[in-house]
């Protein structure tokens, strides 16, 4: 309980949070520790570590699975829960303040690139070799992460890309369609979804597509992939070029437009929040979802209590105009951990550091962040976890722990998902297919100085520019203007500068 | 040389005696000051950072500094006057939309007969000041959202066409204006209220004598009795110029209004701790003060100029 209302605290002050962080190392707490362990005698005093993380969830998670983790890690740890909607503003704030945690979970552009290039976080690429579990993570993936060749984070995994669409199988079975192949088979199932009544009230009350206001993880950047837009940026005559350059872009803003003025999608997409957008589909008013296939699970518990018989299936090659199937993928990971030199003083503490990071990847811990305590939230059948039915239970207990997972089941032993509700399976087999398909962002390991100082400034002229296109307030003409204008201010160094660095890379 | 060393001990002297006279009264005080001072006073020291370029892990001490050159850089953005623009216009529509209605407001609760009336609507209207932007906003959403919102449902029903509130940029100050107005109207009828209860009713009676009617009375003698504490309220609005309610707007704002939305709040926010451009919007905060600070000086001289007392 205390415990509860201490994190609780710590959520609203995390600005003020630095206490823990700079007190690393302070031997005089280590006494009281050792009396709470009790019996544990010749054990040293648990380190203290504290690591900030995104919190997905409207609460923050029960303690026991932290405490299990205290206990056999032998540390005193401090999660700071942020609320992963304003993540990055959080951290971003804590970092000008100086008030970072000794684990971060930050992004390694912008801002924190040029913190990185003059040294606030310490280099571990000599030290991870010490250690069994962390020497274990895939050196391509720790590749993506590097700054000017130098190795500053760890990195927790993702498939490659987990993109694609979840749709209604009963109403396309009671429509007779079949999972789109391509894109027009696509717009005729988001058509049909929408006017062909396929709830059966008699009311034409349905909605074919629901999508929200975010370009990347929401629908758009997946159809555009399936389009064949390259990710972020790709090779247009031989030179590095942004993706709202090439005309597949166009195309796909033509696709979400047509969407729009027939009525198809929500026509408030660009201010949906996530939790309407899936609600819509929970609510069994809308029938195609596009973005993370993984999503399905938390569709149908909603969808099930509203209307039993409803089925949902996932999909996820869809060809576009080109009639090949392409899809963009993540770096491999989420985000980075990096270790500030401001919470950590010496290298013995980001030794200590590191060996509990080591711990999270050892099978059992990373177990218990993932899938949570064997018996109680999950079950192990035929060498895979099955996790129990109550999802709700799953949600408050374990869920929250999966964003401070180190590395991926290939390299931490955590167990595979089997999974009851066979598209959630589906899903998985899903994304080991995406691998063979996936466009990765070419940019990802070059530098361009413009980037890292006006990437989001500059990115905000597109954002809205394509939302501005889509819902028919810019035309064509209109649009390209806004290009201009992102190629006047800083665009077209940015072009240059990626070639440049594009062409050393070769 | 004499007079120069008594006179400061002298008024020191008499300093010290007032203070211990009214050390209660020094002490209420004390709260207030402490707080204007820790908490307006010494984060002044950080609009250093506008005349440098801030690195944070350099600190104050060790940031390079470049003179006034995010300022420059503020005046010849394209993007200069269109914050200015829509922040002034934003404050206009408060000033000369919202400021009226709780006088309006004050003035036709004052007139109900019935006490038990008058509090019932009275806490009514003022109920919605205790909810954050973020629950009105939403409200709203729910509200106007095209698919499935109220509005947009009746519209429909009477023949009209569909209006996409959220996302048509024309629609944006009319729904900033209606919020505004829903969450603070009745809030703001309190110190009018006030103003009025403190109006000496032998007045009214005599002018009830008089033949005055119920309007006359209010225009002849409500009106003029509350006059200084509509100054003075204006003059304090004024100051809060461009403090036109950050999360409100914020919430408000998306890639379709951007134009006529980002007002100097936001766009501080966005640049400062989004896109890290510390100094840049520390320099874009600071003009915004300076703004602000004209206006009010401007404001309460004009103020003192019709024979009012003004803030200070």
């Amino acid at each position: 309980m205390k415990r509860r209302a201490a994190i609780g605290m710590f959520m609203t002050l995390t600005l003020l949070a630095s206490a823990c962080g700079n007190s690393n190392g302070n031997d005089s707490t280590g006494g009281s520790n050792n009396a709470g362990t009790g019996g544990t005698e010749g054990k040293a005093a648990p380190a203290k570590i504290s690591i900030m993380t995104p919190l997905h969830m409207a609460e923050t998670p029960d303690p026991k699975i932290e405490q299990l983790i205290e206990e056999k890690l032998n540390v005193d740890l401090d999660i700071q829960w942020i609320p992963a909607s304003t993540f990055q503003d959080r951290m971003n704030a804590a970092s000008a303040t100086g008030s970072l945690t000794d684990i971060v979970n930050i992004t390694i552009t912008g801002a924190n690139r040029e913190a990185i290039r003059d040294g606030q976080f310490w280099d571990i690429a000599s030290y991870i070799d010490q250690y069994e579990n962390l020497k274990k993570l895939k050196p391509e993936v720790l590749n993506n992460t590097k700054v000017d060749g130098n190795l500053y984070a760890l990195y927790q995994g993702r498939p490659l890309s987990r993109q694609g669409m979840i749709y209604r199988q009963d109403w396309a079975e009671k429509l007779g369609l079949s999972a789109p192949q391509t894109l027009d088979e696509l717009y005729a199932m988001i058509e049909k979804f929408t006017n062909e009544d396929p709830d059966g009230n008699g009311q034409k009350d349905t909605l074919g597509l629901a999508d929200r206001g975010d370009l990347a993880s929401g629908a758009f950047k997946t159809v555009a992939s399936w389009n064949g837009t390259p990710n972020e940026w790709g090779l247009l005559e031989g030179k590095l070029a942004p993706a709202f350059l090439f005309p597949s872009y166009k195309e796909t803003m033509n696709f979400f437009k047509k969407l729009r003025e027939n009525g198809y999608i929500n026509s408030d997409f660009p201010v949906t929040s996530k939790t309407d957008q899936q609600n819509m589909i929970s609510n069994g008013k809308a029938g195609v979802y596009i973005g993370c296939m993984c999503d399905v699970q938390q569709l149908y518990t909603g969808l099930s209590q509203v209307q039993p018989d409803a089925k949902l299936d996932v999909h996820n090659q869809v060809k576009g105009s080109s009639g090949e199937f392409t899809v963009f993928s993540g770096p491999g990971f989420n985000h980075p951990y990096l270790f500030p030199k401001s919470a950590i003083k010496s290298e013995e503490e980001l030794k200590q550091v590191l060996a509990f990071m080591d711990g999270l990847m050892s099978p059992e811990i990373a177990n218990l962040l993932y899938w949570g305590i064997e018996g109680e939230h999950y079950t192990v059948t035929g060498g895979k976890a099955v996790p129990v039915s109550d999802q709700a239970k799953i949600d408050r207990d374990v869920k929250p722990y999966n964003t401070i997972e180190v590395g991926d089941p290939a390299t931490n032993g955590r167990l595979e998902g089997s999974y009851d509700y066979a598209p959630m399976q589906k899903a998985q087999d899903l994304f080991a297919d995406n691998d063979s398909y996936v466009v990765s962002d070419p940019t990802l390991t070059l530098d361009s100085d413009t980037f890292t100082k006006h990437k989001d400034r500059l990115a905000q002229i597109i954002t809205d520019a394509t939302y501005n296109y889509m819902l028919g307030s810019l035309d064509e003409a209109g649009f390209d203007k806004e290009v201009e204008r992102w190629k006047s201010e800083g665009g077209a160094q940015m072009i240059e500068e990626f070639n440049a660095a594009y062409e050393q890379s070769k | 040389m004499n007079n120069q060393l008594t006179a400061p001990s002298g008024g020191r002297g008499r300093f010290m005696r007032s203070l211990m006279k009214n050390k209660w009264l020094y002490l209420m005080i004390l709260p207030g000051l402490l707080y204007i001072i820790i908490y307006k006073y010494i984060p002044m020291y950080g609009l250093i950072i506008s005349f440098q370029n801030y690195k944070p892990y350099q600190g104050i001490m060790g940031s390079e500094w470049v003179g006034f050159e995010h300022f420059e850089r503020l005046f010849q953005s394209p993007d200069f006057w269109m914050i200015f623009s829509n922040t002034i216009i934003l404050f206009a529509l408060q000033l000369v939309i919202y400021f009226p209605i709780p006088i309006i407001l004050a003035l036709m609760l004052n007139e109900l007969r019935s006490e038990g009336y008058k509090r019932t609507i009275q806490t009514l209207v003022y109920l919605p000041h205790f909810m954050s932007w973020v629950i009105v906003v939403s409200i709203s959403f729910v509200i106007f959202t095209v698919d499935g919102g109220i509005v947009n449902s009746v519209l429909e029903m009477l023949g009209f066409q569909k209006i996409n509130f959220l996302l048509q940029a024309e629609w944006f100050r009319p729904m900033y204006i209606l919020q505004v107005i829903w969450r603070e109207a009745g809030w703001g009828t309190i110190i009018f209220l006030a103003a009025i209860a403190a109006v000496d009713p032998q007045l009214y009676e005599a002018a009830k004598m008089d033949g005055a009617g119920r309007i006359r009375q209010m225009i002849s003698i409500t009106l003029p009795a509350i006059r200084s504490v509509i100054v003075v309220l204006l003059i304090l609005k004024i100051g809060d110029v461009l403090e036109l309610g950050f999360e409100h707007v914020y919430l408000l704002l998306n890639s379709a209004n951007r134009h006529v939305a980002e007002i100097f709040d936001t766009y501080v926010y966005v640049s400062g701790i989004q896109q890290g451009q510390l100094s840049y919007s520390t320099a874009v905060g600071f003009f915004k003060g300076f703004v602000g600070l004209v206006l009010v000086i401007g404001a309460n001289k004009l103020a003192k100029k019709y024979g009012e007392d003004g803030i200070y």
